[in-house]
């Protein structure tokens, strides 16, 4: 049997879920627990992130879909009192509706202006719920969310780790599916060129529409997970840094894959939380960037095409050695 | 409503907006010449500002006069990051500048933050509590000189555009790249020099921030930016015309939002406006199509 390169990434991924089903049985381990968790809720994020960026859309404000969700679900849970496990879609729904309604506006735009309209959006959701909506909200100081799994169930951290890790994986393979199909070909043709695509064909307004709402809608999830794991919730989820980390973890990762974001949210979640434990503070965000700007320079189709670039680095490496030996030897 | 007051309002809005035209012509300039945006532009703002602040604590100089100081520091640093940073990656997708950008803006942030502290800092204006009457009102000194500040820096800028061998150059690397390329202009150059001095022009806004009193810490470049930008947008890009009447016109909108609505509406009340320009027109007020 010829091992190829494909084979060899679905067993890894096969052992990947593998040790995160079986790992936390052995070990007790709440921080690592927790850890796990939140990166979870990351990979859903960057991944939804990723999902919109595949359509050639580029958006400087997700946090807001992230915060609708949340919002959305807390309150909607807190009402009508359903279970969080219910109102995570409810509250994704929300955003996925107002993602349409930002698609609206944006599908006509370009990369900058879209980027701008988007980070300018997350400013105003942020500005209306700490505002108008402040008699719901909770304005700045933010409303407790219930838990996941009430805190009152044995080993309830366990149980949300595992509903956690349920959705992630549910949400990369339906990520993976809409990729594949027919939808996820028209994502790349008008990213590629919009032009062309039409030519084809291809309904821009209406794929970009699709890509915001369904990237809305995962935001949402994830947004609502993560206030749901932590039990609350606060406008802060709107800032900026909420909007830059799926960015800077897809990049990192590899825009455009399945296994970018994963992989980036992963490798950097390592970095980070292990440079905190090196007790770097401001230093910690510095190392980020100059990775960010080294995988955009070096490595513009991120770590997945690590297999790829290696080997080209070797050569030039050799060239290059070779060239300083015969302009340094004399003879 | 009395007139005095809607007089303070647009005060306020001519002073906040000279800092957003300095920003905005600075992004203005970079976009013709290289045709990229980088949204890390509020940070050369903020690094103008703690270099004014500082040169300021250690000598005592009138801090108008460090405005050449901070300027001449931000040329450097410009040329440096557009060499490390941005040349590598032109003409490979509008979306990587964006994303570069934001490495950028971790970096320097932090960079900052690791040097100077990340607390909320600010100077006293050697002219405070002085005021001019202007008309019915009075009018503070440091409102003045920051406009007649401004306005030199941009008469400046027109002549060196104009009148300069480089400028000429700068400009026709502007309008047609390769035509420039053909006619020997050396654009790589033009590149770094744009670069450097629209980071002049944020560091000028910067110690202007600065002199006026206002507050400032590390991560206070991005919503400036960002303002800038949206400027560039409804004024169009690629105009210095369009980014000084964009910015007048913004500055005072902002504070009127500020005034009617309340301080919270601030920073929102300009991107409602920014989204509203774009649905109307994609392209921003006098933008052309296209590019």
């Amino acid at each position: 049997m010829v091992v190829t390169r494909d084979t060899i990434v679905r067993y890894a991924t096969y052992a990947v879920v593998a040790i995160a089903i079986i790992a936390p049985l052995l070990s007790e381990n709440l921080f690592l627990l927790n850890l796990v968790s939140l990166m979870l809720i990351f990979i859903i994020f960057s991944s939804a992130w990723n999902l919109l960026a595949c359509s050639g859309q580029g958006s400087l404000g997700h946090a807001a879909f992230f915060g609708i969700g949340a919002y959305a679900s807390t309150l909607i849970a807190v009402k009508a009192g359903l279970s969080p496990y219910i109102t995570i879609f409810l509250g994704a729904a929300v955003a996925a509706g107002i993602g349409i309604l930002l698609g609206l506006t944006c599908v006509r735009l370009k990369e900058w202006f879209l980027a701008m309209v988007t980070f300018g959006f997350a400013i105003i959701v942020q500005t209306l719920t700490v505002s108008v909506l402040a008699p719901v909200s909770g304005g700045w100081d933010g409303i407790a969310s219930p838990r996941l799994v009430s805190p009152a169930i044995p080993g309830y951290q366990l149980i949300e780790y595992y509903s956690i890790l349920v959705i992630s994986i549910a949400a990369i393979l339906f990520i993976r599916y809409v990729m594949k199909s027919r939808a996820g070909l028209a994502f790349s043709a008008i990213r590629e060129n919009e032009l062309e695509a039409r030519a084809a064909g291809v309904d821009p307004v209406k794929y970009r529409l699709l890509a915001f709402a369904l990237s809305a809608f995962i935001a949402g999830v994830a947004g609502a997970l993560q206030i749901h794991h932590i039990g609350y919730i606060t406008p802060e989820i709107f800032g900026v840094d909420l909007s830059f980390w799926p960015i800077t973890y897809v990049i990192l990762g590899g825009l455009g894959t399945i296994a970018g974001p994963v992989i980036g949210t992963v490798v950097l979640t390592i970095i980070w939380d292990g440079l905190r434990l090196a007790g770097l503070t401001f230093s910690r965000y510095i190392i980020i960037g100059v990775i960010l700007i080294l995988t955009i320079i070096f490595l513009p189709k991120g770590l997945v095409d690590l297999p790829n670039q290696l080997p080209k680095w070797k050569e030039a490496l050799h060239k290059m050695r070779g060239k300083t030996k015969t302009a340094g030897s004399p003879e | 409503m009395d007139l005095g007051i809607l007089l303070q309002i647009l005060f306020w809005g001519i002073y906040a907006g000279c800092i957003y035209i300095l920003l905005a012509t600075g992004l203005n300039l970079i976009f013709g010449v290289m045709k990229i945006v980088n949204f890390a532009h509020g940070e050369f703002l903020m690094i103008g500002a703690y270099i004014t602040a500082t040169v300021f604590l250690l000598t005592g100089l009138n801090p108008y006069a460090i405005i050449l100081i901070s300027m001449l520091a931000l040329i450097g640093i410009g040329a440096v990051v557009e060499r490390l940073c941005f040349r590598p990656i032109l003409g490979t997708g509008k979306l990587n500048e964006i994303f570069l950008s934001i490495g950028l803006i971790y970096i320097i942030q932090n960079g900052v933050a690791v040097i100077w502290g990340d607390e909320w800092q600010s100077v006293q204006s050697p002219y405070e509590g002085i005021t001019v009457p202007v008309g019915a009102l009075n009018v503070p000194l440091d409102y003045i000189v920051i406009m007649v500040v401004t306005t030199a820096i941009l008469c400046g800028l027109y002549l060196f555009l104009k009148r300069t061998k480089t400028g000429r150059e700068m400009r026709a690397t502007s309008q047609n790249r390769k035509g420039a390329m053909l006619v020997g202009i050396n654009v790589e150059r033009m590149d770094v020099l744009s670069f450097g001095i629209g980071c002049a022009l944020a560091a000028a806004a910067g110690t202007l921030w600065v002199v006026s009193g206002q507050i400032f810490n590390p991560y206070m470049g991005s919503i400036p930016a960002v303002k800038a930008f949206a400027i560039i947008i409804l004024g169009g890009l690629g105009s210095i015309p369009g980014a000084i009447a964009g910015g007048l016109l913004y500055g005072i909108a902002e504070n009127s939002a500020a005034y009617f609505l309340g301080g919270v509406w601030k920073d929102a009340v300009s991107f409602i406006l920014l989204i509203v320009v774009l649905v109307i027109r994609p392209t921003g007020l006098f933008g052309e199509s296209g590019e």
